[in-house]
């Protein structure tokens, strides 16, 4: 591969190596963003969808992870 | 004046951050170094820290020409792909579902990859600085990365840029005294705690990027790095004795 592409594989790797992570990251992105821009909700909810949500996809992840390690 | 308590999370990010990217950098440029001596390692390190501040030079007026809440967007998000992607990849690492970064084992890898594609003694220059030249490119780039996006937004780059190169400067000083792969670096360790705090402020950013303001303003960040830390160390406690009951 050539240097160029291997940066960019690199790059690619760097943001969206994981794609369910990546996917469920970005819907909880837009979920917090619907509560912020479309139903003008509290500051507190769509800060708390990001917490929480980022912190369910990171356990998803990690428990998935394991699964596949166990078996 | 930037107030330490703002600057201090940035500057520590960018340094622990830093410190992972230039370790694994120096370990193949010292099996550049081994194999054909240091001027294809540094001929190679040079040309890639060229093309690193082209780069950044190309890169950073452009930012200033982004909306201030778009650019926190976009950079928040990237921050909590890497960041999270960094934390998975520790917690799994600290719960022994994942091997440990070995930098021994991949001085010894590269060593060989190298050795194994010479047939002159001018090919083996060039491609031993091409070898040095793509892993400090690539290393680079994320070190890049990571101090644009603690470090824009906020007026925070000279900090962040400062850990980087604080970061350069103690693991190239160290690793040329001792001449031998950093394996004592405690990286895991160093990638949970950045792992934590570019998920802490990949969450910050985004938030901000809508529009929503933290109570505490900066302070906030210390918080959200406390609840990334306990929820990490709680996964890693959660995993590793369920891997222990299925292979007793």
């Amino acid at each position: 591969m050539s240097v160029v592409g291997e940066v960019l594989a690199e790059l690619w790797s760097m943001f969206a190596g994981d794609r369910r992570l990546t996917l469920l990251l970005l819907a909880v992105v837009a979920a917090a963003a619907v509560a912020a821009r479309v139903l003008s909700a509290p500051a507190a909810v769509p800060a708390a969808i990001l917490v929480v949500g980022a912190l369910a996809v990171l356990c998803d992840s990690v428990l998935q992870a394991a699964r596949k390690a166990r078996r | 004046m930037i107030a330490w308590a703002t600057a201090a999370p940035a500057l520590g990010a960018a340094f622990a951050a830093s410190t992972v990217e230039v370790v694994e950098a120096f370990t193949i440029m010292l099996a550049v170094a081994t194999l054909r001596g240091w001027r294809p390692a540094i001929s190679g390190a040079l040309a890639a820290l060229a093309v690193l501040a082209a780069v950044v030079v190309a890169l950073g007026p452009l930012l200033d020409l982004v909306p201030l809440h778009a650019l926190a967007l976009a950079i928040g998000v990237l921050l909590l792909l890497f960041g999270i992607g960094w934390l998975r990849k520790a917690v799994l690492r600290g719960a022994g579902l994942m091997a440990l970064h070995d930098e021994a084992a991949i001085f010894e890898r590269e060593k060989a990859r190298i050795g194994a594609g010479v047939t002159s003694a001018r090919g083996a220059d060039w491609l031993a600085g091409l070898a040095a030249f793509k892993a400090v490119l690539l290393e680079g780039l994320e070190v890049v990365f990571i101090v644009l996006a603690v470090g824009a937004g906020r007026g925070l780059l000279a900090p962040a840029a400062l850990g980087a190169l604080a970061a350069f400067v103690v693991v190239m000083a160290f690793g040329l005294v001792i001449r031998r792969p950093l394996a004592k670096v405690p990286e895991n360790t160093l990638k949970f705690a950045v792992g934590v705090m570019l998920s802490s402020f990949g969450v910050f950013w985004t938030a901000e990027g809508l529009g929503i303001a933290w109570p505490g303003g900066d302070i906030a960040l210390i918080a959200l790095a406390a609840v990334f830390l306990v929820a990490a160390l709680a996964l890693v406690r959660l995993v590793r004795p369920r891997l222990a009951m299925a292979n007793p």
